[in-house]
Protein backbone atom coordinates (compact mmCIF):
# COMPACT_ATOMS: atom_id res chain seq x y z
CA UNK A 1 0.00 0.00 0.00
CA UNK A 2 2.98 2.24 0.67
CA UNK A 3 4.36 1.90 -2.34
CA UNK A 4 1.24 2.87 -4.12
CA UNK A 5 1.06 5.96 -2.43
CA UNK A 6 4.67 6.88 -2.60
CA UNK A 7 4.24 6.17 -6.42
CA UNK A 8 1.11 8.42 -6.52
CA UNK A 9 3.55 11.22 -5.10
CA UNK A 10 6.46 10.81 -7.36
CA UNK A 11 3.94 10.80 -10.37
CA UNK A 12 2.13 14.09 -8.60
CA UNK A 13 5.48 15.39 -8.58
CA UNK A 14 6.76 14.67 -12.06
CA UNK A 15 3.77 16.27 -13.68
CA UNK A 16 3.59 19.82 -11.79
CA UNK A 17 7.47 19.67 -13.04
CA UNK A 18 6.43 19.03 -16.58
CA UNK A 19 3.89 21.80 -15.80
CA UNK A 20 6.30 24.19 -14.36
CA UNK A 21 8.83 23.98 -17.11
CA UNK A 22 5.82 24.31 -20.06
CA UNK A 23 4.52 27.58 -18.51
CA UNK A 24 8.03 29.02 -17.98
CA UNK A 25 8.47 28.16 -21.99
CA UNK A 26 5.14 29.58 -22.88
CA UNK A 27 5.28 32.42 -20.67
CA UNK A 28 9.32 33.12 -21.57
CA UNK A 29 8.43 35.61 -24.49
CA UNK A 30 6.18 37.74 -22.04
CA UNK A 31 8.80 37.95 -19.00
CA UNK A 32 11.55 38.64 -22.06
CA UNK A 33 9.46 41.52 -22.89
CA UNK A 34 9.14 42.92 -19.41
CA UNK A 35 12.87 42.47 -18.61
CA UNK A 36 14.53 44.03 -21.42
CA UNK A 37 11.86 46.68 -21.18
CA UNK A 38 13.58 47.47 -17.50
CA UNK A 39 17.09 47.64 -18.51
CA UNK A 40 18.96 50.61 -19.45
CA UNK A 41 19.18 51.17 -23.06
CA UNK A 42 21.93 49.67 -24.73
CA UNK A 43 21.95 46.65 -22.48
CA UNK A 44 19.08 45.27 -24.51
CA UNK A 45 21.15 42.57 -25.70
CA UNK A 46 23.30 41.61 -22.30
CA UNK A 47 22.63 39.33 -20.16
CA UNK A 48 23.42 41.18 -17.42
CA UNK A 49 21.13 42.68 -14.47
CA UNK A 50 21.87 46.82 -15.34
CA UNK A 51 18.47 48.36 -15.01
CA UNK A 52 17.27 51.37 -16.11
CA UNK A 53 16.81 54.46 -13.46
CA UNK A 54 14.68 55.00 -12.48
CA UNK A 55 13.29 51.66 -13.71
CA UNK A 56 9.99 52.86 -15.95
CA UNK A 57 12.19 55.12 -17.56
CA UNK A 58 11.79 53.29 -21.11
CA UNK A 59 8.05 53.31 -20.62
CA UNK A 60 8.16 56.98 -19.79
CA UNK A 61 10.34 57.41 -22.70
CA UNK A 62 8.55 55.92 -24.89
CA UNK A 63 4.98 57.32 -23.81
CA UNK A 64 6.61 61.21 -24.36
CA UNK A 65 8.15 60.22 -27.27
CA UNK A 66 7.37 63.13 -29.51
CA UNK A 67 7.71 61.38 -33.30
CA UNK A 68 6.05 58.52 -31.97
CA UNK A 69 4.01 59.49 -29.12
CA UNK A 70 2.30 56.76 -27.95
CA UNK A 71 0.49 57.94 -25.33
CA UNK A 72 -1.70 58.82 -28.09
CA UNK A 73 -1.42 55.50 -30.10
CA UNK A 74 -2.76 54.29 -26.95
CA UNK A 75 -5.87 56.28 -26.53
CA UNK A 76 -6.69 56.01 -29.95
CA UNK A 77 -6.38 52.19 -29.89
CA UNK A 78 -8.68 52.12 -26.77
CA UNK A 79 -11.75 54.51 -28.37
CA UNK A 80 -11.23 52.15 -31.53
CA UNK A 81 -11.80 49.00 -30.07
CA UNK A 82 -14.13 50.29 -27.31
CA UNK A 83 -16.28 51.40 -29.46
CA UNK A 84 -16.07 48.92 -32.19
CA UNK A 85 -16.71 46.67 -29.27
CA UNK A 86 -19.70 48.20 -28.36
CA UNK A 87 -21.18 48.73 -32.34
CA UNK A 88 -20.78 45.24 -32.44
CA UNK A 89 -21.77 44.25 -29.09
CA UNK A 90 -25.54 46.02 -29.83
CA UNK A 91 -25.63 44.96 -33.63
CA UNK A 92 -24.82 41.71 -33.16
CA UNK A 93 -27.64 41.10 -30.46
CA UNK A 94 -30.48 43.44 -32.19
CA UNK A 95 -29.56 40.94 -35.16
CA UNK A 96 -29.81 37.80 -33.47
CA UNK A 97 -33.13 38.43 -31.36
CA UNK A 98 -34.72 38.59 -34.87
CA UNK A 99 -33.11 35.69 -35.84
CA UNK A 100 -33.72 34.09 -32.89
CA UNK A 101 -37.70 35.03 -32.24
CA UNK A 102 -38.89 36.17 -35.50
CA UNK A 103 -40.25 35.05 -38.89
CA UNK A 104 -39.68 37.28 -41.94
CA UNK A 105 -39.18 37.14 -45.48
CA UNK A 106 -35.70 35.82 -46.96
CA UNK A 107 -34.32 34.85 -43.16
CA UNK A 108 -32.79 31.34 -44.35
CA UNK A 109 -31.43 33.04 -47.44
CA UNK A 110 -29.42 35.68 -45.28
CA UNK A 111 -28.55 33.07 -42.85
CA UNK A 112 -26.86 30.82 -45.10
CA UNK A 113 -25.18 34.62 -46.85
CA UNK A 114 -23.91 35.18 -43.36
CA UNK A 115 -23.00 31.36 -42.61
CA UNK A 116 -20.59 31.17 -45.91
CA UNK A 117 -18.52 33.88 -45.30
CA UNK A 118 -17.40 32.52 -41.94
CA UNK A 119 -14.81 30.47 -43.39
CA UNK A 120 -13.55 32.69 -45.94
CA UNK A 121 -9.69 33.95 -44.11
CA UNK A 122 -9.93 37.78 -43.72
CA UNK A 123 -7.13 38.27 -46.04
CA UNK A 124 -8.90 37.76 -48.76
CA UNK A 125 -11.50 40.84 -47.97
CA UNK A 126 -8.51 43.06 -47.63
CA UNK A 127 -8.62 44.93 -51.27
CA UNK A 128 -12.40 45.26 -52.09
CA UNK A 129 -12.77 46.12 -48.49
CA UNK A 130 -10.04 48.84 -49.15
CA UNK A 131 -11.35 50.08 -52.16
CA UNK A 132 -15.05 50.73 -50.79
CA UNK A 133 -13.06 52.55 -47.90
CA UNK A 134 -11.30 54.50 -50.19
CA UNK A 135 -14.14 55.46 -52.13
CA UNK A 136 -15.97 56.54 -49.09
CA UNK A 137 -13.32 58.55 -47.95
CA UNK A 138 -13.06 56.71 -45.07
CA UNK A 139 -8.95 56.66 -45.27
CA UNK A 140 -7.50 57.83 -42.27
CA UNK A 141 -10.45 58.26 -39.87
CA UNK A 142 -12.19 55.93 -36.82
CA UNK A 143 -15.18 54.99 -38.98
CA UNK A 144 -12.54 53.29 -41.35
CA UNK A 145 -10.66 51.26 -38.83
CA UNK A 146 -14.07 50.24 -36.89
CA UNK A 147 -16.89 49.86 -39.20
CA UNK A 148 -16.02 47.59 -41.75
CA UNK A 149 -15.32 45.08 -39.27
CA UNK A 150 -18.67 45.59 -36.88
CA UNK A 151 -20.99 42.62 -38.86
CA UNK A 152 -19.21 40.06 -36.61
CA UNK A 153 -20.86 37.17 -38.02
CA UNK A 154 -19.45 34.87 -35.47
CA UNK A 155 -20.72 36.97 -32.68
CA UNK A 156 -24.62 36.99 -33.79
CA UNK A 157 -24.42 33.04 -33.94
CA UNK A 158 -23.15 32.68 -30.71
CA UNK A 159 -26.04 35.24 -29.57
CA UNK A 160 -28.72 33.51 -31.44
CA UNK A 161 -28.05 30.47 -30.19
CA UNK A 162 -28.24 31.52 -26.81
CA UNK A 163 -31.45 33.36 -27.25
CA UNK A 164 -33.28 30.60 -28.92
CA UNK A 165 -33.14 29.59 -24.88
CA UNK A 166 -35.24 32.34 -23.68
CA UNK A 167 -38.80 31.24 -23.59
CA UNK A 168 -41.34 32.64 -25.95
CA UNK A 169 -43.83 32.63 -22.93
CA UNK A 170 -42.16 35.59 -21.13
CA UNK A 171 -41.75 37.75 -24.24
CA UNK A 172 -45.47 37.24 -25.11
CA UNK A 173 -46.70 38.42 -21.74
CA UNK A 174 -44.63 40.77 -21.65
CA UNK A 175 -46.30 41.68 -25.30
CA UNK A 176 -49.96 41.44 -23.50
CA UNK A 177 -48.65 43.75 -20.80
CA UNK A 178 -48.62 46.44 -24.06
CA UNK A 179 -44.33 46.69 -23.90
CA UNK A 180 -43.15 47.61 -27.46
CA UNK A 181 -40.49 45.82 -29.56
CA UNK A 182 -37.52 48.17 -28.46
CA UNK A 183 -38.94 47.73 -24.89
CA UNK A 184 -38.42 43.73 -24.87
CA UNK A 185 -35.35 43.67 -26.47
CA UNK A 186 -34.09 46.23 -23.42
CA UNK A 187 -35.69 44.88 -20.41
CA UNK A 188 -35.72 41.05 -21.41
CA UNK A 189 -33.85 40.35 -24.05
CA UNK A 190 -30.47 41.75 -23.67
CA UNK A 191 -30.11 41.36 -19.07
CA UNK A 192 -30.78 37.49 -20.25
CA UNK A 193 -28.27 37.62 -22.72
CA UNK A 194 -26.07 39.83 -20.78
CA UNK A 195 -23.06 36.82 -20.37
CA UNK A 196 -23.23 36.10 -24.19
CA UNK A 197 -23.41 39.76 -24.73
CA UNK A 198 -20.14 40.35 -22.41
CA UNK A 199 -18.39 37.44 -24.42
CA UNK A 200 -19.24 39.00 -27.63
CA UNK A 201 -17.66 42.55 -26.78
CA UNK A 202 -14.56 41.04 -25.36
CA UNK A 203 -13.71 39.09 -27.99
CA UNK A 204 -14.40 42.39 -30.47
CA UNK A 205 -12.50 44.52 -28.18
CA UNK A 206 -9.71 42.22 -28.26
CA UNK A 207 -9.84 41.68 -32.01
CA UNK A 208 -9.88 45.55 -32.69
CA UNK A 209 -6.91 46.29 -30.05
CA UNK A 210 -4.79 43.49 -32.14
CA UNK A 211 -6.16 44.18 -36.22
CA UNK A 212 -3.22 45.43 -37.14
CA UNK A 213 -3.26 44.36 -40.91
CA UNK A 214 -6.63 46.57 -41.23
CA UNK A 215 -5.14 49.87 -39.38
CA UNK A 216 -1.90 49.24 -41.27
CA UNK A 217 -4.48 49.49 -44.68
CA UNK A 218 -6.75 52.29 -43.30
CA UNK A 219 -4.15 54.93 -42.59
CA UNK A 220 -1.59 56.46 -44.21
CA UNK A 221 1.63 56.73 -41.71
CA UNK A 222 0.88 60.60 -41.31
CA UNK A 223 -2.40 60.00 -40.11
CA UNK A 224 -3.61 61.36 -36.90
CA UNK A 225 -5.04 58.27 -36.05
CA UNK A 226 -2.66 55.61 -35.42
CA UNK A 227 -3.14 52.86 -33.39
CA UNK A 228 -0.51 50.90 -31.26
CA UNK A 229 -0.23 48.05 -33.31
CA UNK A 230 0.76 50.45 -36.51
CA UNK A 231 2.63 52.81 -34.18
CA UNK A 232 4.65 50.37 -32.87
CA UNK A 233 5.62 49.11 -36.41
CA UNK A 234 6.46 52.38 -37.82
CA UNK A 235 8.65 52.87 -34.54
CA UNK A 236 10.63 49.32 -35.01
CA UNK A 237 11.31 51.14 -38.34
CA UNK A 238 13.04 53.89 -37.26
CA UNK A 239 14.72 52.38 -34.52
CA UNK A 240 15.00 48.95 -34.84
CA UNK A 241 17.89 48.56 -32.69
CA UNK A 242 16.59 50.19 -29.90
CA UNK A 243 15.55 46.91 -27.84
CA UNK A 244 14.96 48.04 -24.52
CA UNK A 245 12.47 51.22 -25.87
CA UNK A 246 10.50 48.77 -28.63
CA UNK A 247 9.72 45.86 -25.77
CA UNK A 248 8.74 49.55 -23.77
CA UNK A 249 6.39 50.11 -26.33
CA UNK A 250 5.26 46.66 -26.68
CA UNK A 251 4.51 46.48 -23.38
CA UNK A 252 1.37 48.97 -23.78
CA UNK A 253 0.28 47.17 -26.34
CA UNK A 254 0.27 43.49 -23.97
CA UNK A 255 -0.44 44.28 -20.70
CA UNK A 256 -3.88 45.86 -20.60
CA UNK A 257 -4.85 42.69 -22.83
CA UNK A 258 -3.07 40.78 -20.24
CA UNK A 259 -5.08 42.30 -17.64
CA UNK A 260 -8.33 42.07 -18.94
CA UNK A 261 -7.47 38.78 -19.62
CA UNK A 262 -6.89 37.64 -15.78
CA UNK A 263 -10.48 39.56 -15.03
CA UNK A 264 -12.35 38.25 -17.75
CA UNK A 265 -10.89 34.86 -18.52
CA UNK A 266 -14.45 33.21 -18.32
CA UNK A 267 -15.73 34.67 -20.93
CA UNK A 268 -12.97 34.45 -23.24
CA UNK A 269 -12.59 30.72 -22.52
CA UNK A 270 -16.51 30.44 -22.99
CA UNK A 271 -16.65 32.54 -26.20
CA UNK A 272 -13.73 30.79 -27.82
CA UNK A 273 -14.57 26.99 -27.22
CA UNK A 274 -18.62 27.71 -27.91
CA UNK A 275 -17.65 27.72 -31.90
CA UNK A 276 -15.98 24.33 -31.33
CA UNK A 277 -17.93 22.11 -28.97
CA UNK A 278 -20.94 22.51 -31.07
CA UNK A 279 -20.66 19.96 -33.41
CA UNK B 1 -56.55 41.29 -42.31
CA UNK B 2 -55.60 40.88 -38.71
CA UNK B 3 -53.20 38.13 -39.35
CA UNK B 4 -51.86 39.64 -42.83
CA UNK B 5 -50.86 43.04 -40.38
CA UNK B 6 -49.34 41.45 -37.93
CA UNK B 7 -47.20 39.14 -40.76
CA UNK B 8 -46.59 42.87 -42.19
CA UNK B 9 -45.41 43.79 -38.73
CA UNK B 10 -43.47 41.33 -37.81
CA UNK B 11 -41.18 41.39 -41.11
CA UNK B 12 -40.66 45.24 -40.69
CA UNK B 13 -39.32 45.09 -36.94
CA UNK B 14 -37.26 42.14 -37.79
CA UNK B 15 -35.53 44.36 -40.51
CA UNK B 16 -35.36 47.18 -38.07
CA UNK B 17 -33.57 45.22 -35.82
CA UNK B 18 -31.54 43.54 -38.28
CA UNK B 19 -31.15 46.82 -40.30
CA UNK B 20 -27.62 48.18 -39.05
CA UNK B 21 -25.89 44.84 -38.99
CA UNK B 22 -27.62 43.47 -42.11
CA UNK B 23 -26.08 46.85 -44.53
CA UNK B 24 -22.45 46.75 -42.91
CA UNK B 25 -22.82 42.84 -43.59
CA UNK B 26 -23.97 43.31 -47.22
CA UNK B 27 -21.41 46.71 -47.62
CA UNK B 28 -18.59 45.11 -45.99
CA UNK B 29 -18.47 41.11 -46.18
CA UNK B 30 -20.70 40.28 -49.29
CA UNK B 31 -19.99 42.42 -52.07
CA UNK B 32 -16.72 42.43 -52.07
CA UNK B 33 -16.49 38.97 -52.70
CA UNK B 34 -18.20 40.21 -56.27
CA UNK B 35 -16.62 43.91 -56.11
CA UNK B 36 -13.25 41.29 -56.17
CA UNK B 37 -13.95 39.85 -59.20
CA UNK B 38 -14.65 43.07 -60.47
CA UNK B 39 -11.36 44.87 -59.54
CA UNK B 40 -9.20 41.75 -60.11
CA UNK B 41 -10.18 42.22 -64.16
CA UNK B 42 -8.78 45.72 -64.21
CA UNK B 43 -5.50 47.32 -64.13
CA UNK B 44 -4.58 50.96 -61.80
CA UNK B 45 -4.05 53.42 -64.71
CA UNK B 46 -0.88 55.00 -63.01
CA UNK B 47 -1.72 58.28 -64.20
CA UNK B 48 -4.79 59.00 -62.32
CA UNK B 49 -4.32 60.65 -59.08
CA UNK B 50 -4.60 58.54 -55.17
CA UNK B 51 -8.13 59.74 -54.25
CA UNK B 52 -10.07 58.16 -57.70
CA UNK B 53 -7.27 55.18 -58.14
CA UNK B 54 -10.48 52.51 -58.01
CA UNK B 55 -12.47 54.89 -60.43
CA UNK B 56 -9.94 55.13 -62.96
CA UNK B 57 -8.92 51.42 -63.26
CA UNK B 58 -8.48 50.17 -66.85
CA UNK B 59 -10.22 46.63 -67.98
CA UNK B 60 -8.11 44.45 -68.62
CA UNK B 61 -10.30 40.93 -69.04
CA UNK B 62 -8.54 38.24 -67.32
CA UNK B 63 -5.00 39.23 -68.06
CA UNK B 64 -3.97 39.42 -64.46
CA UNK B 65 -5.25 35.94 -64.24
CA UNK B 66 -2.83 34.64 -67.04
CA UNK B 67 -0.33 36.95 -65.57
CA UNK B 68 -0.39 35.01 -62.55
CA UNK B 69 -0.07 31.59 -63.96
CA UNK B 70 3.59 31.97 -64.78
CA UNK B 71 4.09 34.05 -62.00
CA UNK B 72 6.89 31.83 -59.75
CA UNK B 73 6.75 33.95 -57.10
CA UNK B 74 2.38 32.93 -56.96
CA UNK B 75 3.25 29.62 -56.78
CA UNK B 76 6.42 29.62 -54.76
CA UNK B 77 4.38 31.84 -52.07
CA UNK B 78 1.40 28.52 -52.09
CA UNK B 79 4.18 26.25 -51.46
CA UNK B 80 5.45 28.21 -48.42
CA UNK B 81 1.97 28.68 -47.16
CA UNK B 82 1.50 24.53 -47.61
CA UNK B 83 4.92 24.40 -45.30
CA UNK B 84 3.56 26.39 -43.40
CA UNK B 85 0.49 24.38 -42.59
CA UNK B 86 2.11 21.17 -42.28
CA UNK B 87 4.14 22.53 -39.51
CA UNK B 88 1.77 24.41 -37.13
CA UNK B 89 -0.73 22.43 -37.84
CA UNK B 90 0.00 19.04 -36.28
CA UNK B 91 2.75 20.06 -34.11
CA UNK B 92 -0.07 22.51 -32.65
CA UNK B 93 -2.91 19.52 -32.10
CA UNK B 94 0.12 17.44 -30.70
CA UNK B 95 0.64 20.33 -28.16
CA UNK B 96 -2.69 21.23 -27.67
CA UNK B 97 -3.52 17.93 -26.64
CA UNK B 98 -0.20 17.01 -24.44
CA UNK B 99 -1.04 20.04 -22.37
CA UNK B 100 -4.99 18.85 -21.69
CA UNK B 101 -3.68 15.47 -20.81
CA UNK B 102 -1.31 16.93 -17.98
CA UNK B 103 -4.31 19.18 -16.67
CA UNK B 104 -6.97 16.80 -16.66
CA UNK B 105 -5.36 15.51 -13.99
CA UNK B 106 -6.10 16.41 -9.94
CA UNK B 107 -3.48 18.57 -8.84
CA UNK B 108 -2.76 21.41 -7.07
CA UNK B 109 -2.91 24.66 -9.25
CA UNK B 110 -4.63 23.11 -12.24
CA UNK B 111 -6.19 26.09 -12.71
CA UNK B 112 -3.70 28.70 -12.53
CA UNK B 113 -1.61 26.29 -15.05
CA UNK B 114 -4.79 26.67 -17.57
CA UNK B 115 -4.25 30.25 -17.66
CA UNK B 116 -1.11 30.31 -17.87
CA UNK B 117 -0.93 28.48 -21.02
CA UNK B 118 -4.75 29.93 -22.60
CA UNK B 119 -2.75 33.35 -21.68
CA UNK B 120 -0.26 33.82 -24.96
CA UNK B 121 -3.29 32.94 -27.40
CA UNK B 122 -4.92 36.36 -26.90
CA UNK B 123 -1.83 38.67 -26.85
CA UNK B 124 -1.32 40.33 -30.29
CA UNK B 125 0.83 38.12 -32.91
CA UNK B 126 2.96 41.56 -33.82
CA UNK B 127 4.26 42.12 -30.47
CA UNK B 128 5.03 37.87 -29.88
CA UNK B 129 6.48 38.17 -33.55
CA UNK B 130 8.92 41.12 -32.38
CA UNK B 131 9.76 39.44 -29.31
CA UNK B 132 10.63 36.56 -30.99
CA UNK B 133 12.62 38.31 -33.22
CA UNK B 134 14.49 39.72 -29.75
CA UNK B 135 14.68 36.22 -28.91
CA UNK B 136 16.22 34.58 -32.29
CA UNK B 137 18.50 37.37 -33.83
CA UNK B 138 22.16 36.80 -34.25
CA UNK B 139 25.12 36.80 -31.99
CA UNK B 140 22.78 38.75 -28.92
CA UNK B 141 19.80 36.93 -29.10
CA UNK B 142 19.09 34.68 -26.30
CA UNK B 143 18.40 31.64 -28.29
CA UNK B 144 21.19 31.20 -30.05
CA UNK B 145 23.57 32.31 -26.58
CA UNK B 146 22.05 29.26 -25.26
CA UNK B 147 22.56 27.04 -28.04
CA UNK B 148 25.72 28.55 -29.07
CA UNK B 149 26.85 27.38 -24.82
CA UNK B 150 25.54 24.14 -25.57
CA UNK B 151 28.26 23.92 -28.54
CA UNK B 152 25.53 24.67 -31.22
CA UNK B 153 27.08 27.38 -33.11
CA UNK B 154 24.61 27.31 -36.25
CA UNK B 155 22.90 30.35 -35.09
CA UNK B 156 25.31 32.67 -33.79
CA UNK B 157 26.18 34.36 -36.81
CA UNK B 158 22.84 34.72 -39.08
CA UNK B 159 20.31 33.92 -35.76
CA UNK B 160 17.44 31.90 -36.67
CA UNK B 161 15.22 33.93 -38.93
CA UNK B 162 18.07 34.58 -41.80
CA UNK B 163 18.98 31.53 -42.18
CA UNK B 164 16.41 30.48 -44.87
CA UNK B 165 16.19 26.24 -43.22
CA UNK B 166 14.79 27.48 -39.90
CA UNK B 167 13.65 30.75 -40.91
CA UNK B 168 10.10 29.50 -41.47
CA UNK B 169 10.56 26.43 -38.70
CA UNK B 170 11.35 29.68 -36.14
CA UNK B 171 7.90 31.35 -36.92
CA UNK B 172 6.14 28.21 -36.74
CA UNK B 173 7.77 27.18 -33.45
CA UNK B 174 6.75 31.43 -31.62
CA UNK B 175 3.56 31.25 -33.52
CA UNK B 176 2.72 27.41 -32.41
CA UNK B 177 3.83 28.37 -28.52
CA UNK B 178 1.27 31.19 -29.02
CA UNK B 179 -1.82 29.53 -29.93
CA UNK B 180 -1.40 25.79 -28.43
CA UNK B 181 -3.50 26.98 -25.61
CA UNK B 182 -6.06 27.30 -27.41
CA UNK B 183 -6.36 23.86 -28.56
CA UNK B 184 -5.50 22.89 -24.87
CA UNK B 185 -8.82 24.63 -23.72
CA UNK B 186 -10.84 22.64 -26.47
CA UNK B 187 -9.35 19.44 -25.83
CA UNK B 188 -9.89 19.75 -22.31
CA UNK B 189 -13.64 20.90 -22.67
CA UNK B 190 -13.94 17.66 -25.19
CA UNK B 191 -11.80 15.09 -22.63
CA UNK B 192 -13.70 16.10 -19.44
CA UNK B 193 -17.11 15.20 -21.52
CA UNK B 194 -15.81 11.89 -22.19
CA UNK B 195 -18.24 9.86 -19.04
CA UNK B 196 -15.55 8.46 -16.07
CA UNK B 197 -17.09 5.24 -16.29
CA UNK B 198 -15.29 4.60 -19.93
CA UNK B 199 -12.29 4.55 -18.30
CA UNK B 200 -13.67 2.36 -15.53
CA UNK B 201 -14.57 0.03 -17.74
CA UNK B 202 -11.10 -0.10 -19.56
CA UNK B 203 -9.23 -0.04 -16.17
CA UNK B 204 -11.57 -3.22 -15.28
CA UNK B 205 -10.41 -4.72 -18.65
CA UNK B 206 -6.91 -4.61 -17.72
CA UNK B 207 -5.89 -1.23 -20.36
CA UNK B 208 -2.90 0.49 -19.60
CA UNK B 209 -2.75 4.32 -19.83
CA UNK B 210 -1.52 4.46 -23.41
CA UNK B 211 -3.92 1.99 -24.52
CA UNK B 212 -6.42 4.07 -23.09
CA UNK B 213 -5.07 7.71 -24.93
CA UNK B 214 -5.28 5.68 -28.02
CA UNK B 215 -8.49 3.86 -28.36
CA UNK B 216 -10.78 6.18 -25.88
CA UNK B 217 -9.18 9.29 -25.44
CA UNK B 218 -7.99 9.87 -29.26
CA UNK B 219 -11.52 8.74 -31.38
CA UNK B 220 -13.47 10.77 -28.89
CA UNK B 221 -11.95 14.26 -29.30
CA UNK B 222 -11.67 13.60 -33.03
CA UNK B 223 -13.91 16.14 -34.22
CA UNK B 224 -11.72 18.85 -32.03
CA UNK B 225 -8.84 17.32 -33.95
CA UNK B 226 -10.88 18.23 -37.17
CA UNK B 227 -12.01 21.79 -36.42
CA UNK B 228 -8.25 22.47 -35.12
CA UNK B 229 -6.89 21.40 -38.59
CA UNK B 230 -9.73 23.21 -40.63
CA UNK B 231 -9.14 26.82 -38.24
CA UNK B 232 -5.01 25.40 -38.91
CA UNK B 233 -5.82 25.71 -42.75
CA UNK B 234 -7.42 29.49 -42.54
CA UNK B 235 -5.36 30.51 -40.27
CA UNK B 236 -2.14 29.68 -42.65
CA UNK B 237 -3.75 31.30 -45.85
CA UNK B 238 -4.44 34.35 -43.48
CA UNK B 239 -0.90 34.20 -42.18
CA UNK B 240 0.69 37.86 -42.63
CA UNK B 241 1.50 39.69 -39.19
CA UNK B 242 3.77 37.07 -38.14
CA UNK B 243 6.24 37.38 -41.27
CA UNK B 244 5.33 41.17 -41.21
CA UNK B 245 6.70 41.10 -37.83
CA UNK B 246 9.51 38.49 -38.13
CA UNK B 247 11.21 38.31 -41.97
CA UNK B 248 9.55 40.47 -44.31
CA UNK B 249 9.15 37.26 -46.40
CA UNK B 250 13.47 36.53 -46.47
CA UNK B 251 15.76 35.68 -46.54
CA UNK B 252 15.39 35.91 -50.11
CA UNK B 253 17.91 33.42 -51.00
CA UNK B 254 15.80 30.61 -52.74
CA UNK B 255 15.91 29.21 -56.73
CA UNK B 256 12.12 28.52 -57.79
CA UNK B 257 10.89 28.19 -61.42
CA UNK B 258 14.15 30.90 -62.24
CA UNK B 259 13.65 33.06 -59.88
CA UNK B 260 15.32 33.98 -56.19
CA UNK B 261 12.25 33.49 -54.01
CA UNK B 262 11.62 34.47 -50.01
CA UNK B 263 12.37 31.53 -47.57
CA UNK B 264 9.03 32.91 -45.68
CA UNK B 265 7.12 34.63 -48.25
CA UNK B 266 3.72 32.90 -47.47
CA UNK B 267 0.29 34.00 -49.89
CA UNK B 268 -0.91 36.38 -47.59
CA UNK B 269 2.49 37.91 -47.11
CA UNK B 270 2.88 38.07 -51.11
CA UNK B 271 -0.76 39.70 -50.79
CA UNK B 272 -0.11 41.98 -49.02
CA UNK B 273 3.31 43.57 -51.08
CA UNK B 274 1.20 43.35 -54.45
CA UNK B 275 -1.43 45.57 -52.55
CA UNK B 276 1.83 47.87 -50.77
CA UNK B 277 3.28 48.84 -54.52
CA UNK B 278 -0.47 49.31 -55.28
CA UNK B 279 -1.05 46.67 -57.80
CA UNK B 280 -4.39 46.12 -56.69
CA UNK B 281 -6.08 44.28 -59.62
CA UNK B 282 -3.48 41.78 -59.62
CA UNK B 283 -3.93 41.39 -55.46
CA UNK B 284 -7.41 41.12 -56.33
CA UNK B 285 -6.46 38.65 -58.53
CA UNK B 286 -4.36 36.73 -56.52
CA UNK B 287 -6.91 36.76 -53.23
CA UNK B 288 -9.78 35.07 -56.08
CA UNK B 289 -7.16 32.65 -56.42
CA UNK B 290 -6.63 32.10 -52.98
CA UNK B 291 -10.46 31.89 -51.89
CA UNK B 292 -10.82 29.47 -54.68
CA UNK B 293 -8.16 27.31 -52.83
CA UNK B 294 -10.10 27.58 -49.73
CA UNK B 295 -13.42 26.38 -50.84
CA UNK B 296 -11.99 23.60 -52.45
CA UNK B 297 -9.95 22.53 -48.89
CA UNK B 298 -13.41 23.37 -47.29
CA UNK B 299 -15.17 21.33 -49.48
CA UNK B 300 -13.12 18.30 -49.10
CA UNK B 301 -13.14 18.63 -45.54
CA UNK B 302 -16.74 18.61 -44.98
CA UNK B 303 -16.55 15.55 -47.23
CA UNK B 304 -14.08 13.58 -44.79
CA UNK B 305 -16.16 14.45 -42.32
CA UNK B 306 -19.18 13.02 -43.56
CA UNK B 307 -17.29 10.01 -44.33
CA UNK B 308 -15.77 9.45 -41.08
CA UNK B 309 -19.73 9.92 -39.27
Amino acid sequence: MDVKKARERLRGILLITALIIGAVIMLFPFFWMIFVALKEPGHGFKLDFVFAKPLWNNFVAVWKNTAFPFSKFFRNSLFVATSGAFLTALFCSMGAYVFAKKNFVLKEVIFWMMLSTLMIPGMMFMVPQFAIVTKLGWINTYRGMIIPHVANVFGLFLLRQHMETIPDSLLNSAQIDGASEWQIYKNIIVPLSMPVITTVFLLTFLFQWTNFLWQLVVNTPDSMKLTLPVGLALFRGQYSTEWTLLMAASAFSIIPIAVLFIFAQRFFIEGLTAGAVKE
Amino acid sequence: MAIKNKILRENITSYIFLGPFLIIFLVFLAYPIFYSLIISMHKVSWSTDLYKVFSDMKFVWFRNYVRLFDDSRFWWSLIVTAYYAVLTIPLSVFLGLLLAILLNNKLPGVSFFRSAYFLPSVLDVLVVGIIWSLIYSPHFGILPKILNSLGIKTFTETGVLANSRTALPGVALAMVLRGAGFGMILFLAAIQNIPVSVYEAADIDGANPWQKLIYITIPLVKPIIFFLVIMGTIASLNAFTEIYAMTQGGPYVVEFMGGIQGATRVSGYYLFEKWDTMQYGYAAAVSYVLLFITLVISLVNAKIMRNKK
